[in-house]
């Protein structure tokens, strides 16, 4: 049986759906629907869907391509709130096993600090820059950087793994020369790769070589990839 | 009987697409970078599109845009297959985000005494990859000229100008009850159209 206040509900599942009403209004059509008949209930849901799903179709007429460096942005802001820096691999690791003891608290550990992180503090920064370069192997490395912020976000999409027996290394360049800024390993690189550097120095270029073992104190010639940060 | 008899809707949803974007949301809730990254090049023209013929301003696009995937990373569990398809969840967000932000500029706007149209206008720059969205954007184009005018108009404000459906009214000078079945009545032919493949 429909009353007429049901009646009266069921007429705003349209605008409800195209969000045309205010915050205030959704809030009270959200409380009336949860406390309607579940035939009226479902009658609202089912409207809102088709309108939905509708409006999902309706919108390859307005689709337009982003511009590309918004893809690096949108990988690095999300994937680093997951990934964790290669300067603090270890502390990573210490932090999993203290995770691994309790089950539960995983879920919790992974959600988003309530603090902006590094790389959204960049991306908000006024002074944010973005470089990028191919790399020789294939794939493409874009740095998004702020001076202001002292600190840069590195997204690789597409570089190949190093091979056995060897890592990346990036290099800070200054005046003074290179200073290691982190590796990658074999397992660290993944076709959309993040990574955070918090200490830029007074460097004016980010490079790239391939080093044995673990890595290396000072760059093994060639340097594969160079970022000039100015 | 009630609406929600009366409406039923098929086959429009249920393309490989939109279950591969499911499967595809389903390995971003487990954080994995790889499907996210698909996932964004599946679905970023429509994402973008959508928020920039909303909020009008290229800075706030991307930012918007950029909100709305965040918000998929960090919520992609909350996607239930059940209630719908993964486009429709997706845009659902972006549509919401993209009139907060307007709404937001809109009564900056107000506070400063110049409050501006908000007409929707066409999309500029519109690019069509390939053959088949060239299509469906045909297809899509034919159905919205199916609408009447009035229709069209009603749900444009609303959804490109981010009315509510009360400030149609008033932009419209039409009562509310008119406003609504205009809407109501102008999605379901819109439903009908695209549905009916």
């Amino acid at each position: 049986m429909t009353e007429p206040t049901d009646f009266e509900l069921l007429e705003l599942a349209t605008p409800y759906a195209l969000d045309a009403v205010t915050d205030d209004e959704r809030a009270a059509i959200d409380r009336r629907v949860s406390a309607a008949s579940g035939a009226v209930a479902q009658a609202f849901h089912t409207e809102v869907r088709a309108v939905r799903e509708t409006m999902s179709v309706v919108a390859t007429s307005t689709a337009l391509e982003p511009p590309e460096h918004l893809r690096a942005r949108v990988m690095a802001v999300a994937t680093s709130k997951r990934k964790f820096p290669w300067r603090t691999a270890l502390l990573t690791a210490a932090a999993a096993v203290v995770i691994g003891l309790s089950a539960v608290s995983v879920g919790l550990a992974l959600r988003p600090a309530p603090t902006p992180s590094t790389a959204e503090q960049v991306f908000a920064a006024p002074d944010v820059h973005t470089v990028s370069s191919q790399m020789p192997g294939g794939g493409n490395a874009t740095f998004i950087f702020s001076r202001e912020k002292n600190a840069g976000v590195l997204v690789m999409n597409d570089v190949p793994k190093p091979t056995i027996g060897t890592v990346y290394q990036m290099w800070l360049i200054n005046d003074l020369g290179p200073e290691s800024a982190g590796t990658m390993d074999a397992q660290a690189v993944s076709s959309s790769t993040t990574a955070v550097l918090p200490d830029l120095r007074n460097s004016n270029a980010l490079a790239f070589t391939v080093e044995p073992g673990t890595g290396s104190t000072k760059p093994t010639p060639p340097i594969i990839a160079k970022l000039a940060l100015t | 009987m009630t609406m929600g008899e009366r409406l039923c809707y098929g086959s429009m949803t249920r393309s490989p697409q939109v279950d591969a974007l499911a499967a595809l949301l389903h390995r971003v809730a487990d954080q994995d970078a790889d499907a996210f990254a698909t996932f964004y090049d599946h679905t970023r023209a429509r994402v973008f599109g959508l928020v920039t013929r909303v909020v009008r301003d290229q800075g706030y696009s991307e930012e918007t845009t950029q909100e709305v995937y965040l918000q998929v990373w960090q919520n992609a569990s909350n996607f239930n297959p059940a209630a719908g398809s993964a486009m429709a969840w997706l845009l659902t967000l972006a549509h919401r985000r993209a009139v907060d932000r307007v709404r937001a500029e809109q009564s900056a706007r107000q506070r400063d005494s110049r409050y501006g149209s908000a007409t929707a206008e066409p999309a500029a720059d519109v690019v069509a990859d390939s053959a088949v969205i060239r299509d469906e954007r045909r297809r899509v184009a034919d159905c919205l000229d199916s609408l009447t005018d009035t229709q069209r108009e009603s749900i444009e404000l609303a959804y490109y100008g981010g009315l509510t459906y009360t400030q149609v009214s008033e932009r419209l000078s039409a009562n509310l009850a008119t406003i609504k079945s205009r809407m109501r009545d102008g999605l379901r032919t819109l439903r009908n159209c695209l549905g009916a493949t």
